[in-house]
């Protein structure tokens, strides 16, 4: 009935879709397509490369994929780090927390506690957090722990081999506040008489997260790793104002090289190479929110 | 109301039209400057507000304002601002090679098409500081500012406190470094964060190479003739590794890692300090008096020896760096303030501030005000010989790159043969280029 | 919540009752005091040093401060004037506000359309927004940057704004979309029957019911503008219009790690997005939880 408005349909989404088609679409298959190339210090492609950078990328740059040395290392590599820590303990203290704090009269002071630092930039997150990991026990609280504990301070983003885990450290309590909020949402829509029942027969409070709210939570859970996994693998600002990269290399990530090789080196089509990469990486995640929405769709 | 849907149309339309309207005047010739400067360099606080002086004269003189901007991280800035085609009017560029670089991209304008007679520029400079900004026998700028990198910042009451000799030789220095030690006292701070600080590395590394593999390896190395896992890398390196290590900087490697230069200058020369020596420029004495510890007094808390020798036979080179000034745009604001940046007006006026040396000739001793500068201003005139910072002069990515290898290999010793090897491939055929 | 209880547990339970309640959670109050206080001490470490002196924070530790009172705004100041985070601070405004409104305009507009008015491929062209949604904006640096030049906009505002706007609309046209439908047909069936136009029933029905949903697609958007550092760096080229996000960052390189400086702007840079979480934290969370529960 509504067929004669058709135009007017598209007259509505128009502007936004001029919008993403001129600013997000076609810029991302510019990107593709300097990936095949080499730029000028102006960034304007020069040269056709063919699959040069990708082979470069995968087999040439050490500073990205080195397997050469056990355990491998590499932009690549920290990236790889980055998503399976972060995401998984992000995950398990927000689902932590969100089902201890539901026990208790205090939940909202916890809650909001816990969410703040999701409100704040990474750049305010690595000062924050600069500060906690300075190496001066009197400065930096994390090293007066240790020296109070007797032991000797740590230069947390000076060490190669503890740079990527206090990074890392720092974003999941940024990001614990998401996973946290949403979870605890979900858990607010399982019935108390459910618990309660459960609980007069005898079940004890592990069998009923274990056999009743976990399996409640697999949707929440799944969102809250999806938006996660986007989030770790663009991860840049943080990386950026904290340590830029260092020390010699060893905190860089996928988005910091592609900053990098662009905008330091002017390597454009080497820097595009890396953001296609990212995209792979993306793809899959993108896939399962399409089809998320689509069998949402058939539900409602 | 009924018309309130034609808002999309007229932003797409609007889009559409400017679209379509992209186009550029890059036309030749000197145009009309529009009365206004920006100048863009690295410099912030002290180093900036020096600078600041000689626009402002630039300015009373000349009736055309300036804006001074200026980022850390230089060369990203740069980047994006050229390829969005907003570059900066004027920009001093801190690395030669960079200078080359924009100029062979023709980003740079040569000052011979801005109606200025390369001659009359150079007149005041020697030929070290004039080629510096000569690419392809086009002089591309003036060079603003001069530094050497070959001093060493030390306390001079402390020196005096356990009676130390100014060092001449490498073996003294070694020898002050060791007694520090043992005296319970960190010799050493090295401040060589991430990428924008690990030129402080390079720079010990060129000093020490200078003297013990002597100026013609040096030019050779960094010109590509000669291989950076050649034994007087090596060498040179394992001398670098007595002093730059856990035992003799403050805090260790770590912590070396994890600060910035400037960090590191406060970690000599703040109130509270934790080391002694500091091995950087010139520019060093500028920072720690104007923003680490304006209290300092110079020649009692602060001051500088030059490199000691290593080997005699090389003599004491002097390794120091300079400031390119060139136009991205060609226009008659711009050749005014380039011509007058190279003249000894501006010169006297930002030595005047105690902030840097000049290679201008027109500027002497007696401008000075202070002795820090007009002692960097003789050793950088008197100098037997002078290599300019190699690390700078690596074509495209190696200058940054040769900073993260010393980064690794300070930390890695162990593995210094495999990451010379490593840059050296990379080297060839970033020379082949 | 506070219902639930009540039919659950008996009305009135004795004193012992609920201490021997208290003592079988004691492990989770610990747990939580524990998780609590690790989140907390960062930022009310950074924050009492905000306040302290220079000298204080360079001889002493900050929390040698709680007990040893001695506090001032001099670093405030200093920032504010010196380090030009005054100045930055309107400039995060410039460059926030209209990336916030024009996402929430454009989007809530083609919202409308995905929600209430039919017309060909419209499911198709919402799900390549929705997949669109996810696209890391480094696939679109470099060619945005070079279509700006072509624009001539790249000395000022515009570029961002636009990057922003772009960037933001899948996720606004997503959010407001799934508001939307939720809103009673019956109203707008009735509203057409009226003979009111697609734009009028937009401005006048949905519209005025959506001001949650816009309300927290408009808060995230604000947030995650004023929050950007990556694309401010590359599309706010003039240093006279730098954000907050890029000021601080230039601040640690020009004076090194100086505390009292870096302390003061980082708090400068968090006062706004912690005034509107704790002003409108309802639609804040709202808004997440919006975007991913379904």
């Amino acid at each position: 009935m509504f067929r004669r408005q058709a135009w007017q349909g598209f007259l509505f989404i128009l502007p936004a879709v001029v919008l993403l088609t001129v600013l997000v679409v076609w810029p991302m298959i510019r990107t593709i397509y300097f990936s095949f190339g080499e730029t000028n210090s102006r960034l304007q492609s020069t040269r056709w490369v063919g699959f040069d950078n990708y082979e470069r990328l995968f087999t040439k740059d050490k500073e990205f994929l080195n397997l050469e040395v056990f355990p491998p290392e590499g932009a690549l590599i920290n990236n790889l780090k980055w998503v399976v820590l972060y995401t998984s303990i992000s995950l398990a203290l927000g689902l932590l927390i969100a089902v201890l704090a539901v026990r208790v009269r205090y939940e909202s002071l916890v809650k909001a506690i816990i969410f703040v630092p999701m409100a704040i930039s990474a750049t305010a997150v690595a000062i924050i957090w600069k500060f906690v990991y300075d190496p001066d026990p009197d400065v930096g609280s994390l090293n007066a722990v240790i020296s109070l504990l007797g032991g000797d301070p740590i230069t947390w983003y000076g060490r190669a081999d503890v740079v990527n885990y206090a990074l890392i450290f720092a974003y999941i309590w940024a990001s614990t506040g998401f996973a946290m909020v949403v979870i605890s949402a979900a858990l607010k829509g399982i019935s108390e008489e459910v618990l309660e029942a459960a609980r007069t027969d005898g079940a004890s409070e592990w069998d009923i997260f274990r056999r009743i709210q976990l399996p409640l939570l697999s949707l929440p859970l799944s969102v809250v790793t999806v938006w996660l996994l986007i989030n770790v693998i663009k991860v840049f600002d943080i990386i950026y104002v904290m340590t830029g990269g260092g020390p010699g290399g060893s905190s860089e990530v996928i988005a910091f090289s592609m900053y990098d090789e662009t905008f330091t080196n002017a390597e454009g089509g080497y820097g595009a190479t890396m953001a296609v990469v990212m995209l792979l990486l993306i793809i899959p995640i993108m896939a399962f929110n399409v089809r998320r929405f689509r069998s949402e769709r058939v539900v409602g | 109301m009924k018309r309130r849907w034609f808002i999309p149309v007229a932003v797409l339309s609007a889009l559409a039209l400017a679209l379509g309207g992209c186009g550029g005047d890059d036309g030749g010739g000197t145009e009309e400057g529009d009365g206004t400067i920006t100048v863009f360099s690295l410099w912030g606080g002290s180093e900036q507000e020096a600078f600041q002086k000689v626009l402002d004269k630039f300015t009373a003189d000349t009736g055309i304002k300036t804006k001074y901007e200026s980022a850390r991280d230089f060369l990203p800035v740069i980047r994006t601002r050229l390829a969005a085609d907003n570059p900066p009017d004027v920009a001093i560029i801190p690395r030669p090679g960079v200078v080359a670089e924009l100029a062979r991209d023709e980003s740079l304008i040569p000052l011979e098409d801005m109606g200025l007679d390369p001659d009359t520029i150079n007149e005041n400079y020697s030929d070290t500081w004039t080629s510096l900004a000569t690419v392809d026998d086009k002089l591309y700028g003036v060079v603003a500012k001069a530094n050497s990198k070959s001093t060493i910042w030390y306390k001079p009451t402390s020196f005096e406190q356990n009676s130390f000799q100014i060092p001449t030789t490498w073996d003294q220095l070694l020898d002050i470094t060791q007694q520090y030690d043992s005296k319970g006292e960190k010799p050493w701070a090295v401040g060589a964060q991430g990428r924008d600080n690990s030129w402080t590395l390079t720079d010990w590394f060129e000093n020490i190479y200078a003297r013990k593999a002597g100026s013609d390896n040096y030019t050779k190395l960094f010109n590509g003739d000669l291989a950076f896992n050649d034994q007087t890398v090596k060498d040179s390196l394992r001398e670098m590794l007595k002093i730059v290590n856990d035992k003799y900087v403050a805090g260790g490697i770590d912590t070396a890692l994890s600060i910035g230069f400037v960090d590191g200058i406060g970690r000599v020369f703040s109130k509270n300090p934790v080391a002694e020596m500091y091995m950087e420029g010139g520019f060093v004495g500028g920072i720690a008096l104007g923003d680490v510890n304006p209290d300092l007094k110079v020649g009692t808390d602060i001051d500088f020896f030059p490199w000691p020798t290593i080997d005699e036979a090389n003599g004491n080179p002097l390794v120091g760096g300079g400031d390119v000034a060139s136009a991205f745009v060609n226009n008659e604001d711009n050749k005014k303030l380039i011509e007058f940046l190279s003249t000894p007006e501006a010169g006297k006026i930002w030595v005047s501030t105690g902030a840097i040396a000049s290679p201008n000739k027109g500027v002497t001793e007696a401008d000075y005000p202070n002795e820090l500068v007009a002692k960097e201003a003789e050793q950088l005139k008197t100098a037997e010989s002078f290599l300019f910072d190699g690390s700078d002069l690596l074509p495209g990515t190696l200058g940054q790159d040769f900073g993260t290898l010393l980064q690794n290999i300070i930390k890695n010793p162990g593995q210094m043969d495999s990451l010379l090897d490593d840059y050296q491939s990379q080297a060839e055929s970033a020379f082949a280029k | 919540m506070a219902t639930a209880e009540a039919v659950v547990r008996p009305r009135a339970r004795t004193t012992s009752a609920r201490i021997v309640g208290f003592l079988q959670k004691s492990p989770v109050h610990i747990a939580l005091l524990a998780i609590s206080v690790i989140w907390l001490v960062p930022t009310v470490g950074l924050a009492v040093t905000s306040f302290r002196p220079r000298g204080d924070i360079q001889s002493s530790s900050w929390w040698s401060a709680l007990t040893n009172w001695s506090f001032t705004l001099h670093n405030y100041n200093l920032v504010l004037e010196n380090a030009k985070m005054g100045s930055s601070f309107v400039n995060s405004l410039i460059i926030t506000i209209p990336s916030t409104l024009l996402p929430l305009a454009l989007g809530s507009l083609a919202a409308y359309a995905f929600s209430w008015i039919a017309f060909p491929f419209r499911d198709t062209i919402f799900l390549i927004i929705v997949a669109l949604m996810v696209v890391p904006i480094q696939m679109a640096l470099v060619p945005l940057l070079i279509l700006f030049r072509d624009l001539g906009v790249a000395d000022w505002y515009v570029g961002i704004w636009l990057a922003h706007t772009a960037f933001g609309l899948p996720l606004g046209i997503f959010l407001l979309r799934n508001f939307f439908i939720t809103l009673p047909r019956d109203l707008i069936e009735a509203a057409r029957v009226d003979g009111a136009s697609n734009m009028r029933i937009f401005l006048k029905v949905v519209l005025p019911l959506s001001v949650p949903a816009l309300a927290s697609f408009g808060i995230f958007q604000f947030l995650w503008v004023w929050n950007d550092l990556l694309m401010a760096l590359i599309f706010v080229q003039n240093s006279d219009l730098w954000p907050m996000t890029i000021r601080i960052n230039q601040m640690q390189s020009t004076y090194g790690i100086e505390w009292h400086l870096l302390s003061a702007g980082a708090f400068l840079l968090m006062i706004v997005p912690l005034l509107v979480f704790f002003a409108l934290q309802r639609y804040f969370v709202q808004g997440l939880l919006a975007g991913s529960v379904k």
